[in-house]
């Protein structure tokens, strides 16, 4: 197990420099420079290029690379060409409002999800099937940020329940910051239910058609614990799967539902940092939502076993 | 009859939170919630900003002079100025008992030390350039005969300095106290004179200003960003809110109270709501089609001409910003006190005209790419239309959209046929010519590279007397409208939505809001 572990980790490092030169080359890609967007259309070339060396933005790309790896090497994201903050810390502040939405969005689709897909497999091509998958393929079709703005349209305009905009850390006032965050994991969690409703579904039925089942009915066992005991474990498994590679989706998703809800998320960040080419932002961003996928996906890996025990980790 | 079902106890809660958070508010300060579409950059004044930046800044700091309504330059923290030596010494009285946000009297001391902090290279204000060799005009000295007299010298006369002093995006050249700035000089906070203290910045999601006790106010009446500053509201709530539509449920829910910079389409929904009052002031801004006189193709003026009379300004307008802005094919703006009647006279839509200069031209529908974006409705609408209507006499124009940064970066190198373009606010005349005038070769993003033309506009920065400089003017349109380097349009205008219960805000000219003299009724 430990050497597994440390096997996957180092295997890591490869492929997050290949995510760092991979991000760094695509940003410098993109056409438009801060120093243009900061300056706008009334800049000063001598003032530019003033700015341009002051950023460290008039170095050829490699040394401007290097000094970037560099500095991460030493755990140093650098520092926002717009505003002057280190980048880590402030990944770090939006990165905490985004894994609140998400973590729990995942777990409420999942909750909702796996029984869903469960009972619709069970009683296939009926009408009950029928509605569930239909339910989950037009879940699947909405738009997430059509979705929120409807949400936000009924709950915050029409019946005035929720607050339309703003964001309050749980720390400082729980209540409020849950009213903020209520709609936001609602357009998330419905998104989602959507996928993990067939994955559960086609899973179910796959174990149900299985010798053990037919083994367990033709025992007598009752049909809630053949459903409970030998079909949600298995078909779960698979399921388990696709949460991890959802939850790193939505991370790098978030940013339409963090722009419709105004939450200062870590999507929004990068969108607005992307806009305003603040490329330390922009890379910092890229690359810490990597570093995220594939600790989600290495613990995935890792639980697997639990749902699973016919799958070790060595 | 259908009996209501009741609420669930979830909702019932909810509405309970809700309502503790009414009473709560009952009696306590009042508090203005308005909107920025980004984040602000910094708190230093004309050195790391834009204009969200200048906005907020602008209620915390004040300079010696500020532009008035009419885009004229008014007195501020000075009392009254006088020009001698020739038009190079400024000697500025400055206003007696204005203080601090830390309790101190401003001096002229302070002013000298303000005025000389800008100037030091390592401030990086956004203006130092103006002062330098390639600038408007050097700084020889700055002096403070007395506690209440400043005077500055320039190495020669120009009809800038004030206007260049009082400059939003100089940060108005603000008079700070130097608590403003640590024992090393780094910036800390403003300590400024203006109306609003800076309260609590959270970056992206809001910054508030409160209300200065202390402020002692000008006598005369609002105008610009000069005359009387009575703040009616405790606070002032600016929060970031990238998305419009987001703003306008903000608005429509009562959660923000004005929302700035409404696009067209936000408009229109909003005029038919009840509880939301517009406000639609004629902008500086100039949007239009810029077309790059170097293209082996475009550098024909027959071609750019016929472009210029295949199309309707008026009509396009009318369409892009219904109803809420006038055609303008001048580089001078509408609101500008130097627009007179031979500012008027642009283009008039000639189809024939426009089809014989193309035939004389030997244009054969050559293909004409057009650089447009989405982040301004109105640019995109516009292009859309003048594709739309020169297509009407043959010419063949095609659009390629852009984000806003890559279109800047083009217009930088000036690499391009032709864009749809706009040009933020220029508050004097010379500047707004000189956004669009100089050598391609050494500035490719000037689209009026005419010798001539550049003369005038250096004479008309050093000119002090406005017959002189309105007579300069109106030649410049008449050659820049010959050379058609680039068909203005229109200026815009300035939209923002406000809940029924604010009384007393105005737009002017320039295309940032004011909240003193704001009231929360």
């Amino acid at each position: 197990m430990l050497g597994y572990l440390a096997r996957r980790l180092a295997m890591t490092v490869p492929t997050l420099l290949l995510v760092a030169i991979g991000v760094f080359a695509l940003v410098r890609l993109i056409p438009g420079d801060p120093v243009q967007v900061m300056l706008g259309d009334a800049a000063d070339p001598a003032q530019a290029a003033q700015l341009r060396a002051q950023l460290g933005l008039d170095q050829p790309m490699p040394v401007q690379f290097m000094h970037w790896i560099g500095k991460l090497a030493a755990g140093d994201f650098g520092h926002s060409i717009t505003n002057n903050l280190a980048v880590l810390p402030l990944i770090l502040d939006r990165f905490q409002v985004s894994a609140v939405i998400v973590l729990v969005a995942v777990a409420a689709a999942a909750c909702i999800a796996v029984p869903a897909g469960l009972v619709a497999a069970w009683k296939q091509n009926s009408l009950l099937d029928l509605s569930v998958v239909g339910g989950a393929t037009l879940l699947l079709s909405i738009p997430s940020f059509w979705l929120g703005l409807l949400l936000l349209l009924l709950f915050g305009l029409k019946l005035k329940w929720l607050p339309v905009i703003g964001y309050v850390p749980f720390a400082e006032n729980v209540w409020q910051a849950a009213t903020f965050i209520v709609l936001p994991i609602a357009t998330l969690t419905m998104v989602e239910i959507g996928v993990l409703t067939r994955m559960a579904r086609a899973a179910s039925i796959e174990v149900l058609r299985l010798e053990y089942v037919t083994h367990a009915r033709a025992k007598g066992v009752p049909e809630w614990r053949v459903l409970a005991r030998h079909v949600l474990p298995n078909a779960f498994a698979p399921t388990w799967t696709l949460i991890g590679l959802v939850l790193g989706h939505l991370l790098g998703g978030i940013a339409v539902i963090e722009t419709v809800f105004t939450l200062p998320g870590l999507g929004r960040l990068l969108v607005d940092s992307i806009f305003a080419r603040d490329y330390p932002v922009v890379q910092g961003c890229l690359l810490f939502t990597a570093v995220i996928y594939v600790l989600v996906n290495l613990i995935v890996d890792l639980c697997y076993p639990l749902f699973d025990p016919r799958v070790t980790v060595a | 009859m259908r009996r209501r079902r009741p609420s669930p106890p979830w909702a019932l809660g909810l509405a309970a939170l809700a309502l503790l958070a009414t009473l709560g508010k009952a009696g306590a300060e009042t508090l203005l919630r308005t909107r920025l579409n980004a984040d602000i950059r910094s708190t230093d004044p004309g050195t790391n900003r834009d204009a969200n930046t200048d906005a907020v800044v602008a209620h915390i700091v004040e300079g010696l002079v500020a532009f008035r309504d009419d885009t004229s330059i008014g007195p501020m923290l000075a009392e009254s100025w006088a020009v001698s030596n020739e038009g190079k010494t400024y000697t500025f009285r400055l206003r007696q008992g204005v203080k601090f946000h830390n309790g101190a009297a401003m001096t002229a001391d302070d002013v000298v030390w303000s005025l000389k902090r800008w100037l030091d290279p390592a401030t990086q204000w956004r203006c130092l350039s103006e002062f330098s060799a390639t600038g408007i005009a050097r700084i020889e000295k700055i002096e403070a005969p007395d506690a209440q007299t400043v005077a500055i010298t320039l190495d020669q006369p120009t009809a800038l300095f004030l206007p260049t002093l009082a400059r939003p995006d100089c940060g108005q050249t603000a008079i700070i106290h130097r608590d403003s700035v640590g024992p090393d000089g780094k910036w800390i906070t403003p300590v400024g004179t203006g109306p609003f203290k800076l309260g609590e910045w959270k970056r992206g999601q809001y910054m508030d200003l409160i209300r200065f006790d202390g402020y002692v106010s000008r006598s005369e009446p609002r105008t610009g960003y000069t005359g009387a500053k009575d703040v009616k509201v405790d606070r002032v709530r600016f929060n970031v809110i990238p998305d419009s539509s987001a703003a306008k449920a903000g608005l429509l829910s009562g959660s923000l109270d004005v929302i700035m910079s409404l696009s067209i389409p936000d408009l229109e929904e909003l005029k038919s709501r009840p509880e939301v009052q517009l406000s639609i002031t004629p902008a500086l801004g100039l949007t239009g089609i810029l077309f790059q006189t170097r293209d082996p193709l475009l550098k024909d003026v027959r071609i750019r001409r016929a472009i210029a009379l295949s199309i309707d300004t008026a009509q396009i307008v009318d369409a892009v910003m219904m109803g809420t802005a006038r055609p303008n094919n001048s580089a001078l703006p509408l609101g500008s006190p130097f627009y007179s009647e031979a500012q008027s006279h642009g283009y008039t839509q000639n189809i024939a005209e426009a089809k014989k200069l193309l035939l004389e031209a030997g244009y054969r529908g050559q293909p004409i790419k057009m650089i447009t974006n989405k982040r301004y409705s109105f640019v995109f609408d516009s292009s859309v239309l003048v594709q739309a209507m020169a297509q009407a006499v043959g010419i063949n124009i095609e659009l390629e959209v852009m984000d806003w940064a890559a279109q800047l970066d083009r217009y930088n190198r000036g690499d391009y046929q032709s864009m749809a373009f706009v040009y933020s606010a220029r508050l004097d005349p010379s500047l707004s010519f000189e956004m669009l005038t100089g050598p391609k070769a050494s500035q490719p993003r000037k689209v009026w590279d005419n010798p001539e033309g550049q003369e005038m506009l250096r004479q008309s920065m050093m000119i002090d007397d406005t017959a002189k400089r309105q007579a300069l003017f109106d030649e410049m349109h008449k050659r820049f409208i010959a050379d058609v380097p680039m068909i203005a349009l229109f200026n815009g205008a300035e939209l923002t939505a406000l809940r029924k219960s604010i009384k007393g805000y105005a737009g002017w000219l320039y295309p940032e809001p004011r909240f003193w003299g704001v009231m929360v009724e």
